[in-house]
This record gives C-alpha cells, sequence and structure tokens, in this order.
C-alpha cells in the first residue's frame, strides 16, 4: 500500500515493501506503475522505496516546483528524512536523470547507483537525437520504440478509474514540465559525472529505441569504473519488461 | 455587429498531397511548397485583404506555422502590410501567439508600431495558439497559460507606462530597462482581444473586459458568453455585445446555390485544420487534466467532434455545409439568407458584437472571394450593424 510523506513542504506519495538494504527506486517518465510485479521482485531482497515523482501519481505539484534540480534535491532530503543509510539508488529512464543529478550532488548516504536507460545527457551533436522524440510521435509508434514487445506493455485505459487516469495524466504533463526544453537532458550534466565516486552500473534493455546503447557509453566514459549490462528482450523499461533479468543485473556484482 | 474578415492565407496547392500523407502541419516537408507560386498567392491575398477597406469591413489576422493551411507566419508582418494599403478598417490580430513567443518586449513594440502606423487602428488579441503551435515554437505545453499571463500582464505594462525604463523579474521573463520606442497612439493600450472555448476563458476574460472569441462552435460559445455575463455583472458592470465575437465561415451569393457552393469551399478550411499527425494533437499539459482523462477513455478522435444544436455529433472532417450550419460553423445563402440566419444566431447568443468572417479558403478562386467580400459588406455588413442586445437577452 502506498503511504504518503511530507518533505521539504511536498507532499509525495510512496510505496515502501520489503526489509534489506533500501533500495531508492525513481521511476521512468511514464509513471511508478506499482501494479506491475518489478517491485515485489525487488522487495525479495531490499527495502523497495518508490516515490511517485511531483506532479504524477498521486505526489503533489506545488507551483513553486519545476525542475529536475528541484526533484534531485527533494530526494536527498527524503533519504535524510527517512534516515536511510548505504543506499543503493535507482533510476529508470526520467528517474535515471535525476538519479545522475543527485549523485553529482551528494553520495554520503548512497553507496551504489544504478542507471537504467538513464535520460539526461547530451552526447552528440546539434543534429544528433540522443533521445528519441517521444512527444513527436503517436502513441502506437512510441510503444514500438520503448518495449521489445509492445503488447507486454499496452494498458486498457478504458478499464482503469477516472483516479488513475487522471494520476497519467497528470504525469505526462509533468514529464514535459521537467523535460521539454532542452529536450529531456541537462546540457551541462555530463561534465558534472566525474564527481560521481560510487560504484555505478548502466543497465539496457537490448531493444530500447528510446535511448540507445551508444548513447550507454556516453554515459560509461564519464563515470569511473562503471559498467553496462544489457538485459536481452528487453526495451526501454527492463524493470517491466523482464523484471527477474533486470533484478538479477541489479545484484550482478553489487 | 461589426464585421472583421480574414483568411488564413492558405498554400491549398499542397493540400492534396498533405491529406494523403495525413498530415497538413509540423511534419509535412516543405519541399511541397513551390514558393514562387506561394509569392503569387500571397499578393492576391494581400489585395483580398485591401478590397475590405473599401467596402467598409474590418480586417483580422492570425497566424499559424509550419503548415499548408496557412501561409501567415507573422501576425505584424502581415498587418503592416495591410496597414499601409488601408484607411479605415480596423486591424486586428487573432491573434499574437504569446506563449509560444520568447520575447513579450518585442511583441509590444510591434503592437505599438502597428498601432501608429494605422493611426490608432489596431486591435490587439493575445492568444493560447493551438496545440499544433507547440511543436513549431518548441514551447513547453505544461503551464503554458501560466506563461501566457506573465506575458500578458508584462506586454500590457510595456504598452501603458510612459516613465520608464521599468524592471520585470518574473517566474519566465527577465528584462532590467523596458521603454518602448514608438509608444502606441490608443492609451493606455489598444483593445485587447482573447480566444476560448470554455467557461473559464469566460470568467478570466471577463475580470480584465478584454473582448473574448470563439471559433467555429455555437454550442461552445453560448456557455463562455453566459459566464463572461456573469461574472461582468458580479464584478459590477455590464456586458455588452461589443465584449463577444464568433469566427465563422461565411458563404454569400446572388443565388443560394451560389453562396452555397462558396462556403463549401471555404469549409474546407475545417475539413483539413485536423489533418495533422498524432503526435503534434495534444502535447501533455495543453489541455487540463480532465480532458486528457476523457481523451484517455475515448481516444484522440474525441477531439475532432462537435455537438449541432440538435444535439447531433458532427466529424468536422466529413461534415457538409448543411451540417456545417447546424453547428453555427458556416452561415450560406444570399445576402437575405445570411441576414436571417446571423439575425437569429445573434438572438441564440444573447447579443454577438462582431462577426469574424471567415470569407476565403482554400481553393476559392479570387473572384470568388472577390465577390464574397464586396456582397457582404455590401449587402450584409450595414445591416448587422443594427443588431444589438436582442429583446429576449435584454429580459434575461
Amino acid at each position: 500500500m502506498s503511504q504518503t510523506i511530507e518533505v521539504a513542504g511536498v507532499s509525495l506519495e510512496i510505496e515502501d515493501r520489503g526489509t534489506g538494504r533500501p533500495l531508492l527506486f525513481l521511476h521512468a517518465g511514464e509513471g511508478l506503475q506499482p501494479e506491475r510485479p518489478w517491485i515485489e521482485i525487488l522487495a525479495r531482497r531490499h527495502r523497495v522505496i518508490a516515490p511517485s515523482h511531483p506532479g504524477f501519481g498521486g505526489s503533489a505539484l506545488p507551483d513553486w516546483f519545476g525542475s529536475v534540480d528541484d526533484i534531485a534535491y527533494l530526494y536527498l532530503d527524503l533519504i535524510r528524512t527517512m534516515g536511510l543509510q548505504d543506499v543503493l539508488l535507482v533510476g529508470a529512464c526520467f528517474g535515471g536523470w535525476i538519479a545522475a543529478e543527485m549523485a553529482v550532488r551528494n553520495t554520503a548516504r548512497i553507496s551504489s547507483l544504478a542507471l537504467v536507460a538513464p535520460l539526461g545527457i547530451k552526447v552528440g551533436g546539434h543534429l544528433d537525437r540522443d533521445i528519441a522524440d517521444m512527444h513527436s510521435m503517436s502513441r502506437a509508434a512510441f510503444m514500438q520504440k520503448a518495449w521489445c514487445d509492445p503488447a507486454r506493455g499496452e494498458v486498457d485505459y478504458t478499464l482503469l478509474p477516472d483516479a488513475a487516469l487522471a494520476g497519467i495524466a497528470r504525469g505526462r504533463e509533468s514529464l514535459a514540465l521537467f523535460g521539454w526544453k532542452p529536450y529531456m537532458h541537462n546540457p551541462r550534466l555530463r561534465r558534472w559525472l566525474h564527481r560521481i565516486d560510487i560504484p555505478t552500473k548502466l543497465i539496457w534493455g537490448d531493444s530500447d529505441g528510446i535511448v540507445s546503447t551508444a548513447y550507454a557509453e556516453g554515459w560509461r566514459q564519464e563515470i569511473a569504473g562503471a559498467t553496462l549490462q544489457v538485459v536481452p528482450n528487453a526495451g526501454h523499461y527492463p524493470h517491466w519488461e523482464q523484471p527477474e533479468a533486470f533484478s538479477a543485473a541489479l545484484e550482478t556484482g553489487a | 455587429m461589426r464585421t472583421w474578415y480574414f483568411s488564413e492565407m492558405a498554400y491549398h496547392p499542397a493540400w492534396k498531397e498533405g491529406i494523403d500523407r495525413g498530415s497538413l502541419r509540423v511534419n509535412f516537408p516543405n519541399q511541397a511548397v513551390d514558393p514562387v507560386e506561394a509569392g503569387k498567392l500571397l499578393n492576391r491575398y494581400l489585395d483580398e485583404f485591401r478590397l475590405c477597406d473599401e467596402v467598409g469591413i474590418d480586417i483580422m489576422v492570425n497566424e499559424h506555422h509550419s503548415t499548408a493551411t496557412c501561409m501567415t507566419v507573422s501576425v505584424p508582418m502581415a498587418l503592416a502590410v495591410i496597414a499601409r494599403e488601408t484607411k479605415r478598417s480596423r486591424l486586428l490580430t487573432l491573434g499574437n501567439p504569446i506563449a509560444n513567443r520568447p520575447d513579450p518586449v518585442r511583441v509590444a513594440e510591434e503592437m505599438a508600431w502597428l498601432d501608429c502606423l494605422s493611426g490608432g487602428r489596431l486591435e490587439m488579441g493575445l492568444v493560447k495558439g493551438a496545440p499544433y503551435e507547440i511543436a513549431p515554437a518548441n514551447s513547453n505545453p505544461a503551464r503554458l497559460m501560466r506563461r501566457y499571463w506573465e506575458a500578458h500582464d508584462l506586454i500590457l505594462k510595456a504598452l501603458s507606462t510612459h516613465d520608464g525604463p521599468f524592471s520585470w523579474e518574473g517566474e519566465y521573463y527577465h528584462y532590467r530597462n523596458v521603454n518602448i520606442w514608438p509608444r502606441p497612439i490608443q492609451q493606455p493600450h489598444p483593445p485587447v482581444w482573447m480566444t476560448g472555448m470554455s467557461v473559464d476563458t469566460g470568467i478570466l476574460a471577463a475580470e480584465r473586459g478584454h473582448v473574448v472569441g470563439t471559433l467555429l462552435s455555437g454550442g461552445l460559445a453560448k456557455p463562455m458568453y453566459q459566464a463572461y455575463r456573469k461574472r461582468a455583472r458580479e464584478l459590477g458592470w455590464e456586458a455588452g455585445p461589443d465584449r463577444f465575437a464568433y469566427a465563422a465561415i461565411i458563404g454569400v451569393g446572388h443565388t443560394r446555390e451560389e453562396g452555397y457552393r462558396r462556403a463549401d469551399q471555404i469549409a474546407d478550411y475545417v475539413r483539413t485544420a485536423p489533418l495533422v499527425y498524432e503526435g503534434f494533437t495534444n502535447p501533455p499539459g495543453y489541455n487540463s487534466v480532465g480532458a486528457n482523462v476523457a481523451i484517455l477513455k475515448n481516444g484522440p478522435r474525441a477531439n475532432r467532434i462537435v455537438t449541432d444544436r440538435h444535439g447531433e455529433q458532427i466529424d468536422h472532417r466529413k461534415a457538409t455545409v448543411e451540417q456545417f450550419m447546424d453547428t453555427e460553423t458556416v452561415f450560406a445563402g444570399t445576402p437575405d439568407d445570411v441576414f436571417n440566419q446571423l439575425k437569429a444566431f445573434n438572438t441564440r447568443m444573447g447579443g454577438v458584437g462582431h462577426l469574424l468572417f471567415f470569407g476565403q479558403g482554400g481553393f476559392m478562386s479570387h473572384q470568388d472571394a472577390m465577390s464574397n467580400i464586396t456582397l457582404f459588406g455590401k449587402e450584409v455588413a450595414p445591416r448587422l450593424l443594427e443588431l444589438g442586445v436582442p429583446e429576449a437577452a435584454a429580459a434575461e
């Protein structure tokens, strides 16, 4: 069951499941989707703490709040408020961007980092699209790019209650707020990735059409000792599409 | 009821190719434009605007981007030409898409310049813009209206301040020395118009006393006008018809058949306007959460359906002239027909002071456009000026 916690004046909806070493999971642009099996699988070994980002799901989005910087500081405060130590910080897609922004700021309570197909940096030139323009394509085209098997990702919106649909609509709007321009990245973040001083793992689906493994290489080169693990038969969301293999990848060498 | 003629200055020679590709906007490559032909068409359309001054009606210009449906890319650029070629017509921008413009002070400068050039004939529409304008401008659709209101406030402040410079440190805009030259003739600033389709817009416009206009659907316009009147009364003033505008497609002919034929050609605008690749139809944040819940339930096509006066659902992409007449999108026929239709419409709406006369579109020929403007300007528009608040509405 989700609970609500207030941090820095922001009311956050949080899933808190399992016991063990704390794993702070920062969700993708498509939302938390705790009803999928991934969270229970991770909770076998960890205390999984997974907030909905401000403006997503049931988390508030105050008027003053509006950047990825804000989210990074908020979650550093969340770790301190909850008294967490030795945190395994995991961020997927948009959540990976947030996790990297946290890790370049302060790793005092974070002891390892996993970035799952993260957005957030610029690698190529002016005419190169490092991150697929998810907002200039039809929903069907997006699903084709984001999933190895789009059928696994399909959601029948007509079956969802209005509150859940409102959460999805709010989340889509909030993702635009945080990532519209520059598109889903911070042009300066790459220059600060060298500050990440904890073991870092990059996890990538082998069929990711949103960010490629060449882009993963851009990340790997900037973070000392970072390793790349590729999950077979997975697109942009390996934790949803191959949750067991994803969990195994997370534990390997950790 | 005053009449404001407008046309989108379409590049219709590319429409067939765009329709075949399923998108006339944003991702329709501009290799489909012959720029020499575009120049000829622009000159022709500007001639049609000039005729409005001769027949005694006012002029409205809008803008769109990256599309075969409208070649007007800049409201002030088009009005700069038209201002020089006209003497009497008032000139309305409807409008400046200010939430998509990075520099509101530049907008204020352009509006002041036009007001000077035209001898104080400018009316200034400040609009949110259509959803598919987000991509060409790459403006953030989230919190779009918050940015709109900050730009709005800054533009009016820049136009009405005479003892500047002043500084502006807002959420979205930052200036240290705002002091526009020249300043507008009309003080404190040219009249302001907004557009909208919702009760909320009616209320917000009433709170500022702006003119509010809506497009092509009487079913949406009426609740917005009512909300405006109610809010104005709460604030202690009575909103007359001059606060309300309505855009419609109008075909007038010497015979009813000729009027219908012209309206049918102009109605291609409405049929083609929604033809845009799905990815650009509903940028996140542009529509409210409530509207997006409805879209998630019903699919993106829900956007294209409007309800007519009898409660029937009409698909704008395929509707006939008669169906468009039932949604109050089109008025058509002889001058008497059109006058009677508009008089009845004015009564149903409780008094509308401004008619935005969509009098040219797509494949309509220059001769037909000139005839449509002349017939409307000489035989319908003068009679519309006599329409005020209908008796039934006055008694409300």
